[in-house]
């Protein structure tokens, strides 16, 4: 049977520093109501919060952003309702976590430099993939009901 | 403002985690049009299998459990089909009938009408898969759960969907269940699975999927890792001695299957992963990281 190739960490390798933030933009207020209500035009009904969408002179839904506490930091998010009030669809805009420091460090991310094929990495922070556990999205699923219940019967 | 680009991102919660499509080398009204049908898939698949929903196939299976037989979804049964095999190849370790024993551990919630102390129950001898897309689970005591294979299948589903559309580039990450498509290989950076904040390693990604699991960990309450989710069924406990697996596969149903079995026997499935194609990388609770021989070359330690 095949042997599995074993690697002993130095110790060095798994303590941690400072956790700054890494975020993660997605979309911006004005693209995410372009994707959700294509053709519609917006009349704020609570300003930077809630949008009404109207197209062809009826109302084709409505829009809503909001954000939630991830660990420490902001999820920020944007709920479409249906004209009758109906969750549509659910939109991260701007996803914030805090991480290690040495993922910004220019001589950590270095030692990825040169022993990855294809795909070239910045040296800036641009950690673009990253796969493993990750936060769970039980904020976001709390906030999405929060909102149907502040919004979904009132703005009909 | 939007400005016009060769490449977008979006995200949406689904399947409890977040959900990441990314799409290059196309039009953005093809890209657009790429990811939201990849979203849907994604999102039909959460509708079929989740165990928190009432009325997916999974909870009425479960509520017909020793009662009548289920008629559900080809993507369902397709699903089970997989899960069956994986259990006869793995000796019973991958076994998706362990949800009585997480509802107990509360990492999974009870419903009105469970029995108070289920049973385990076997997956060979508890689940019937007949023609016609019909499930049946043998008694009342017993309870399915896919969350061990059904997010792995969400993504191949999307990645399927993206190849309808004319996009060169495509990756679909589904909180660390993940697969991409492309002319080059993407890194994909793996968590420490004992801290999180922190990345221990890279992989090279080319036309094939990447799964990884980990002790599970709350992040909302602390950064320590806390009991595992994966249930070894020979003893009914959280797996031990490993912290961490990544599993490299053809398919993405294959990988995250293959992670819970790699959980559980270390390295002790290398015949299994040889039989489906693929590789692993485990983490232990020593800290020492092992690599099957063949992939090892594609794995790039933070150290």
């Amino acid at each position: 049977m095949t042997k599995w190739i074993r690697y002993t960490l130095p110790v060095t390798a798994i303590m941690s520093t400072a956790s700054p933030a890494y975020s993660m933009q997605y979309l911006s207020i004005e693209e995410a109501q372009k994707l959700a209500f294509p053709s519609a035009r917006f009349v704020e009904v609570q300003p930077g919060r809630v949008w009404k969408a109207e197209a062809g002179g009826r109302v084709a839904g409505f829009f809503i952003f909001d954000r939630v506490i991830g660990k420490h930091l902001f999820i920020d998010y944007t709920v479409v309702l249906t004209p009758g009030g109906a969750v549509q669809r659910v939109d991260i805009l701007q996803y914030r976590e805090s991480y290690g420091g040495e993922i910004r460090s220019p001589s950590w991310l270095a030692q990825f430099v040169g022993k990855t094929s294809g795909s070239a990495l910045k040296v800036n922070g641009d950690i673009r993939n990253i796969a493993g556990a990750t936060l769970s999205s039980t904020h976001v699923a709390e906030g999405v009901k929060r909102v149907l219940a502040t919004y979904g019967n009132r703005l009909r | 403002m939007a400005t016009a680009s060769d490449r977008i991102r979006r995200a949406r919660p689904l399947l409890g985690t977040f959900v990441e499509i990314e799409v290059a080398g196309a039009a953005n009204a093809e890209m657009d049009a790429a990811v939201n049908a990849a979203f849907e898939a994604v999102a039909c698949v959460h509708r079929l299998m989740s165990f928190h929903e009432a009325d997916s196939d999974v909870s009425r299976i479960n509520r017909d459990a020793g009662l009548q037989p289920t008629r559900v979804h080809n993507w369902t049964f397709e699903v089970l089909k997989a899960a069956a095999e994986m259990h006869r190849r793995s000796n019973g370790v991958f076994d998706i009938t362990v949800a009585p024993i997480l509802q107990a551990l509360g990492l999974l919630p009870r419903s009105a009408g469970d029995p108070p102390n289920s049973s385990r129950a076997r997956l060979l001898d508890a689940i019937e898969l007949l023609p016609g897309q019909i499930v049946r689970l043998r008694r009342p005591d017993i309870k399915i759960d896919l969350g061990g294979i059904a997010k792995g299948f969400a993504v191949d589903r999307a990645l399927e969907a993206l190849r309808h559309f004319n996009v060169p580039v495509g990756m679909v990450n589904a909180g660390g269940d993940l697969a991409a498509f492309g002319p080059e290989p993407q890194t994909v950076y793996i968590r420490d699975p004992r801290d999180p904040r922190r990345l221990i390693c890279s992989v090279e990604v080319a036309d094939e999927a990447l799964a990884s699991t980990a002790r599970c960990f709350d992040l909302f309450q602390s950064a320590e890792t806390t009991v595992s989710a994966i249930i070894d069924p020979g003893t009914g406990r959280p797996a031990p001695a490993i912290d961490g697996a990544t599993v490299r596969a053809p398919s993405c149903m294959v990988a995250d299957a293959l992670t819970k079995i790699v959980m559980i026997s270390g390295t002790d499935v290398t015949e299994l992963l040889g039989h489906c194609n693929a590789s692993a990388l485990l983490i232990s609770a020593d800290g020492d990281i092992q690599i099957t021989p063949d992939w090892h070359h594609a794995v790039h330690l933070a150290a």
